[in-house]
């Protein structure tokens, strides 16, 4: 009962954050953060006791010479993109390129980062240097092991008091910002790739794997690319830094967040895929569809979107959408088909955007761009791959985590705010299908989803056409991840005041124009906190993948891994790795959500 | 107040169709419903062509044809028909959500109160305790600690930290074991005779209390007699020996009634039970005025209620071996019953066992006289309970964060102590906020129990998949994991919806 | 300011309306909250022009009433015709009303996450289709006339609750409404900004404006309206000149409000 009266009594002094009393000299700091009263003092003992035994253990069994540490080492380039082939890797780092550019410009244009004072970027390498101290003296090194740690560890520290000392105090004290601090410690590591002996590890996979793992650093591959990567980062955010100064903010943060939407889907099939298009078919078949709806399209939808046009629109709409299923009764090809269901989706959007010549051609140029990237889309997944590698799908390890992780976001997220819109509609019917759909989904779990997916989808599907597991997969995890979107999302939609939707209605907007410009907008800022953390969530649950038996991370470093003779049993010393992995990527993602919370907070509203 | 005429010739009172509000909204959610519908339809019809294609069964009598099942644990390890064996499996994963949610909540609340803690270190240890278990996705974490407890040394009389009493070893953990004794059931009754004048006397005392004011403490009053009763039954347990033969008689009699007399009484529990928690329910919704207010979700309750009872008296009506297998169980039941209670009035209520070790074929494993836990229990238990306990702590401090500093301060200045502060106004006011998402947790802690799977530990979803490998029936095994999970998410949130409505009336 | 001239520079003396259109007509409507009947047989017209008070103690219905001829709320039975529209489930009526419709509320109910002047233009140029710089233009002239120019570019929470008010009367006068409600537009406002507001009302009033006002605010009343109509009950009690009404009503339950009131 103390503890809990001792903790309600700190809530109750402390507010929100816990007390941080930086300005206390170390002993009356000591007194009231650890001594404060007898059981406080018996915590302190018992609890920094049982801390010094765990990592000693910890540290026992991570510097133990019997781990096999070179498995992980040797098994890189497995762990993050399996059987990639080699002489088409550099399409992996111009991905990894591509998204880094993205990251540094936006990075750039949305002012991302903030400023940390000098002192305490100072004190914070001078724990860092006493925890490395503790490492040096806990794990089971030799002599002159503990001595290098040791005297890393002072330079470190000196580094710390270096900078503490040059802080200045009061009114000028200096700063410096996030990104130096980011951009200092990438250069410090790229730069330890170059004269770190972490030694050379590879890994051939011929008829009898071979493991060289020679002293030396990293090979040329791995160091290399990498020092382009940072290079290219820097760039891009000077770049972005002058589109900042240069350009209009408003369409250039929109372009921005197209390049994002459209990153995924290019960069998985035009980079990592990359498909050999027979051209003839190209030209007889995909051209002229694309050009006849394109054509077709954009004059339906100029006449649609002009203001006169009146409800005749809205049944020409309705007649296409009809149509649009009614394609599914004969045979053609499904592009036809799904592009007609898109004409008709926009063409019932169409008295939403009525308006000036302004408004009617950019709605057509947004047809136009959606019509391009679906097809070329649909061309490119009904092509092969020119990535050929003999037996099941190439790619694999962490690519694939990611893959599954963002193809599942991107999907879901416009089913997640469908269902929420349905479920918060006046419509019983919609509410009740949505509703029912969502606690059904949310009701079991996900791996029963996935296993009934993987063994369903093939038998759901009409005879002749084929879907990979990978897709299958997919698919029970967009439903999945939309249905606990949806409610995120409601949550949102539901701080939407009913004096908004008043308003909105009072000056005569439709239901469709109420829910875009108003009710969304408000709804989806409030959802950010929860949607970040289900952004978490569906990248963790991809660990799932393993007891489907795809190749994901988990699976590699718990089955293959250990599988391979030179490395058998070394089951743990991966798993910690995975975990690892896992770790840094989720827990990077929690603390910027935590950081747009405040910015959001602090912003207008 | 008059209208002049002209005006209202000049409207017109004909609508078309196409422009009536309320047609259109009707037209556009009937034919969502239609496009819905006739696209289940065609997937079904196109999965139905599929599996007539491949020969695949959809019945369900798999659940009484036997099966090669081994069973990891639990109470039954070699299940001899498919039904037994997804018992035997829904058994083991309710015991896994079960003490899992009970050590999550134990586990939880001492994080978060750590959280909280004056104590530099230990609010340190509990941040890191949350970050670390949050952000590492459950399933890596499972296969960790899995990995970590099959490099335990080989099972053997001397493993373990006490010798002879707590062995852990790669064969899982194993503790003594307090288990009921022969002259249990005897005790059992008067214990019940307890509860029974406990209540009376909690009654009574209340009465004294809410007449005089004077604090009489009617709940440990209550406690006091269940105690004094339950002392007093292990010495006289045995007047109760006459009910045996009374057990005797009931059994005879289920004996000699007919298959269909358990059938109907069934299927008219299931529906009358139903009914009942629909009314009940129903009428919960009812306003004072008699205004009846239905979400979605209640929607939901209700018809999966009725869907569900429906689906009950099919599968009673359809599988006939399930009422005589109700009878004959009802009638072994009193058969056992009336063994348990024919027993010499020396046999204690209970007993205790250390654990044991025995050969099982070439190696050493436990026996079945201490409480074991498999390697693979072992792992799911601990992987849930820690990663649970991360999030339920949050929770904890968040609530405990949400009770306004005034609140304090207001007890403060009208006298109370500093553990009545606590017990009447921080902790009622915490538990509003922390119950919700705790509830929601303990789904989540539920359903994450089917990642058992991936160490091979038999819950439902190991054991179905077994099931549907060996037998095809994939569709049937997938409907009876849907029912489950859903049942049990249902009952949990109408538990934790019921402490809540406890919480505020409290509040009040 | 652009004010036409107003018919008569002094409101408190009545105007003489009867020659003028119907602007609103109710007929005998009625809308029930379960088993509560908000709405009991109200029948009324409104002029072309005219401005009429409704008064009355809370929950009398003056809320309900003008948010019916908005179809906010929908009417059960009888008829609301809005120049010579009549409200029925007709999607084109519907629309048509609510853009020859203004409404200005009492929580403002502006759109947070747009600035002023968005929120001015949002449905000028979604709704009546207009080029966005000729919106602009227009929001910048409106916001002139409500007294604020100088706000265009702030979001609705940086601004005091008469200037997010007049923002809101701003908005729904980009419509180009013919007509103007009034749901209590001053309840939520200190009273040191009350009289921005109802400044803005009176010259909108002069102009010529037809508008239905539900406020307490007996000056306002007086001084600008042509009618004044009294509800309580769902039911309208009487109505008159405010000559008439403040100085010999003729129904008890109006004296008995007004002395509670004054």
């Amino acid at each position: 009962m103390s503890e809990l009266s001792s903790a309600a009594a700190a809530a109750n002094v402390s507010g929100a954050a816990p007390p941080e009393a930086p300005k206390l000299p170390p002993r009356q700091w000591a007194k009231e953060n650890l001594f404060s009263s007898p059981f406080s003092s018996f915590l302190t003992i018992a609890t920094s006791m049982v801390l010094l035994v765990i990592s000693r253990a910890l540290l026992g069994f991570i510097f133990n010479p019997i781990r096999q540490w070179n498995s992980t080492a040797t098994n890189m380039q497995l762990f993050f993109t399996r059987a990639y082939p080699d002489e088409q890797y550099v399409r992996v780092w111009s991905s990894l390129a591509a998204i880094i550019i993205l990251t540094s410009v936006s990075m750039a244009v949305w002012r991302a980062g903030s400023s940390i004072p000098l002192s305490r970027l100072g004190r914070k390498l001078l724990a860092g240097a006493v925890l490395l101290v503790l490492l040096a003296l806990l794990a089971p090194f030799s002599a002159s092991a503990t001595i290098q740690w040791t005297l890393v560890a002072v330079c470190v520290a000196a580094i710390g008091e270096g900078i503490r000392r040059s802080a200045g105090k009061g009114e000028d004290e200096r700063s410096v910002s996030s990104l130096t601090v980011l951009v200092v410690t990438l250069a410090g590591l790229v730069a330890s790739l170059w004269v770190v002996p972490f030694g050379h590890h590879t890994y051939i996979p011929s008829r009898q794997p071979r493991v060289l793992a020679e002293s030396g650093t990293v090979a040329l591959t791995t160091k290399l690319p990498w020092t382009i990567m940072l290079l290219i980062a820097v760039a891009a955010y000077l770049v972005g830094r002058v589109i900042r100064e240069r350009l209009p903010l408003n369409p250039t943060r929109v372009t921005l967040l197209v390049l994002w939407l459209l990153a995924p889907p290019v960069l998985i099939y035009l980079v990592l895929r990359d498909p050999s298009f027979d051209m003839g078919h190209v030209v007889s078949t995909d051209l002229p569809i694309f050009a006849a709806y394109a054509v077709g399209g954009s004059l339906l939808l100029s006449w649609l979107t002009r203001p006169s046009t009146g409800e005749a629109g809205r049944i020409v709409a309705v007649v296409i959408l009809i149509a649009g299923f009614c394609t599914f009764l004969t045979p053609m090809r499904m592009v036809v088909r799904l592009d007609m269901l898109l004409l008709a989706v926009f063409a019932l959007a169409a008295p939403t955007f009525a308006g000036g010549p302004r408004n009617r051609k950019r709605y057509v140029l947004g047809w136009l761009g959606v019509l391009g990237v679906m097809s070329w889309l649909i061309t490119a997944i009904n092509t092969p791959s020119t990535v050929s590698v003999p037996g099941g799908f190439f790619i694999g390890g962490f690519s694939i985590t990611l893959m599954v992780a963002v193809l599942t976001l991107v999907l879901s997220f416009p089913l997640g705010i469908a269902l929420a819109l349905a479920r918060t509609s006046t419509m019983p019917i919609f509410r009740l299908l949505a509703t029912w759909f969502i606690e059904f989904v949310r009701g079991v779990p996900l791996i029963t989803i996935l296993i009934f997916f993987s063994i369903m989808v093939p038998l759901f599907l009409p005879r002749g056409m084929h879907l990979g597991e990978v897709a299958a997969v997919v698919i029970g995890y967009v439903l999945f991840s939309a249905a606990y979107l949806a409610e995120n999302v409601r949550g949102g939609l539901q701080s939407v005041t009913r004096g908004q939707h008043e308003a909105a209605e009072a000056v005569g907007m439709t239901t469709a124009q109420k829910t875009l410009f108003i009710v969304l907008p408000q709804g989806l800022r409030v959802a950010i906190p929860p949607l970040v953390g289900h952004c978490i969530g569906v990248f963790k649950e991809t660990s799932l993948l393993a007891i489907i038996g795809v190749f994901d991370v988990l699976y590699i470093g718990r089955i293959v891994i250990p599988g391979q003779t030179e490395f058998m049993g070394s089951t743990k010393e991966n798993l910690l790795f995975v975990s690892v992995i896992y770790w840094v990527f989720a827990y990077q993602m929690s603390k910027a959500s935590q950081r747009l919370e405040e910015r959001t907070g602090l912003g207008e509203r | 107040m008059t209208t002049a005429p002209t005006t209202r010739e000049r409207v017109s009172q004909r609508v078309p169709l196409w422009r009536d509000v309320i047609v259109l909204k009707w037209v556009t959610q009937v034919a969502l419903l239609l496009v819905v519908l006739g696209t289940m339809w065609f997937l079904a019809s196109q999965a139905g062509d599929n599996l007539r294609a491949r020969n695949i069964n959809t019945e369900f009598d798999f659940l009484e044809r036997p099966v090669d099942i081994q069973i990891s644990e639990g109470i039954d390890t070699h299940p001899d028909t498919g039904g037994r064996a997804l018992w035997a499996a829904m058994v083991n994963t309710l015991r896994l959500s079960i003490s899992g949610i009970f050590f999550a909540s134990i586990l939880g609340v001492v994080v978060g109160l750590a959280r909280l803690s004056d104590n530099w270190i230990v609010r340190r240890i509990a941040t890191g305790w949350v970050e670390v278990l949050r952000n590492v996705p459950l399933l890596v974490q499972m296969v960790l600690i899995y990995s970590a407890l099959t490099a335990l040394p080989r099972v053997g009389l001397d493993t373990g930290p006490v010798n002879g009493w707590l062995h852990i070893s790669n064969k899982g953990i194993s503790m003594p074991r307090v288990f009921i004794a022969d002259g249990f059931y005897q005790w059992a009754v008067v214990v019940l005779v307890g509860v029974l004048v406990a209540h009376f006397v909690r009654r009574h005392r209340q009465a004294v209390q809410d007449e005089t004011g004077a604090h009489t403490s009617p709940t440990l009053w209550a406690l006091g007699t269940v105690a004094v009763f339950g002392l007093i039954g292990l010495f006289i347990h045995p007047i109760f020996s006459w009910l045996g033969p009374v057990f005797d008689g009931v059994a005879d009699l289920l004996g000699s009634l007919p298959n269909a007399v358990p059938q109907v009484l069934l299927a008219a529990i299931v529906v009358g039970l139903a009914a009942i928690w629909i009314h009940r329910f129903i009428s919960s919704r009812r306003s004072a005025l008699g205004h009846l207010s239905i979400s979605d979700d209640d929607c939901f309750r209700i018809a999966f209620t009725a869907v569900a009872s429906l689906a009950v008296v099919a599968l009673i009506a359809r599988w006939t071996g399930f009422s005589a297998w109700t009878l004959n169980s009802g009638q072994d039941l009193f058969a056992v019953m009336a063994d348990k209670f024919d027993v010499d009035g020396a046999a204690r209520p209970f007993d205790a066992m250390r654990p044991d070790i025995i050969q099982k074929g070439r190696f050493p494993n436990y026996g079945t006289n201490g409480l074991s836990m498999s390697l693979g229990f072992a792992s799911v238990f601990f992987a849930v309970v820690f990663y649970t306990s991360a999030f339920i702590g949050e929770n904890v401090r968040g609530g405990i964060l949400a009770v306004p500093k005034g609140q304090t301060e207001a007890a403060k200045a009208v006298g109370l102590g500093r553990g009545q502060i606590i017990r009447h106004v921080v902790l009622p006011q915490a538990l509003r906020v922390i119950l919700p998402p705790t509830g929601n947790q303990y789904l989540n802690l539920t359903k994450n129990t089917s990642l058992a799977v991936a160490v091979g530990m038999s819950d439902m979803v190991q054991v179905g998949t077994t099931v549907f490998n060996q037998t095809g029936m994939t569709l049937p095994v997938v409907a009876i994991w849907m029912l489950f999970y859903l049942s049990c998410s249902l009952t949990i949130s109408v538990i934790v919806n019921w402490f809540n409505v406890r919480m505020r009336l409290v509040e009040r | 300011m652009t004010d036409t001239t107003p018919t008569e520079p002094d409101g408190g003396q009545t105007r003489d309306l009867s020659a003028a259109r119907d602007m609103i007509v109710c007929e005998n409507v009625s809308k029930w909250y379960g088993d509560f009947q908000a709405l009991e047989q109200v029948s009324a017209t409104i002029k072309e022009q005219e401005v009429v008070v409704v008064l009355g103690p809370s929950g009398s219905g003056k809320s309900t009433w003008i948010r019916c001829i908005n179809h906010l709320e929908v009417h059960q039975e009888g008829r609301i015709i809005v120049d010579d529209v009549e409200l029925t489930n007709d999607l084109r009526n519907i629309e048509q009303v609510r853009s020859e419709v203004g409404m200005v509320f009492q929580q403002f109910n502006l759109f947070p996450h747009l600035t002023v002047r968005d929120n001015v233009t949002l449905a000028p140029i979604w709704v009546r289709k207009k080029p966005r710089a000729e919106a602009e233009a227009e929001a910048t002239a409106l916001l002139e006339r409500v007294g604020i120019p100088e706000q265009a570019d702030k979001y609705p929470g940086q601004l005091s609750g008469g200037q997010q008010q007049r923002v809101a009367i701003a908005r729904a006068l980009a419509m180009e409404p013919k007509i103007m409600l009034f749901d209590e537009p001053t309840s939520a406002l200190d009273p040191e900004m009350i009289k921005e507001v109802l400044d803005v009302m009176k010259t909108l009033a002069l102009s010529g404006m037809t508008m239905m006002v539900v406020t307490h605010e007996m000056g306002f009343a007086k001084e600008v309206a042509d009618r004044i109509i009294f509800m309580e009950g769902g039911q309208i009690v009487e109505q008159g000149t405010p000559q008439h009404f403040f100085e010999n009503p003729t129904e008890d339950r109006t004296k008995l409000f007004l002395s509670q009131i004054l």
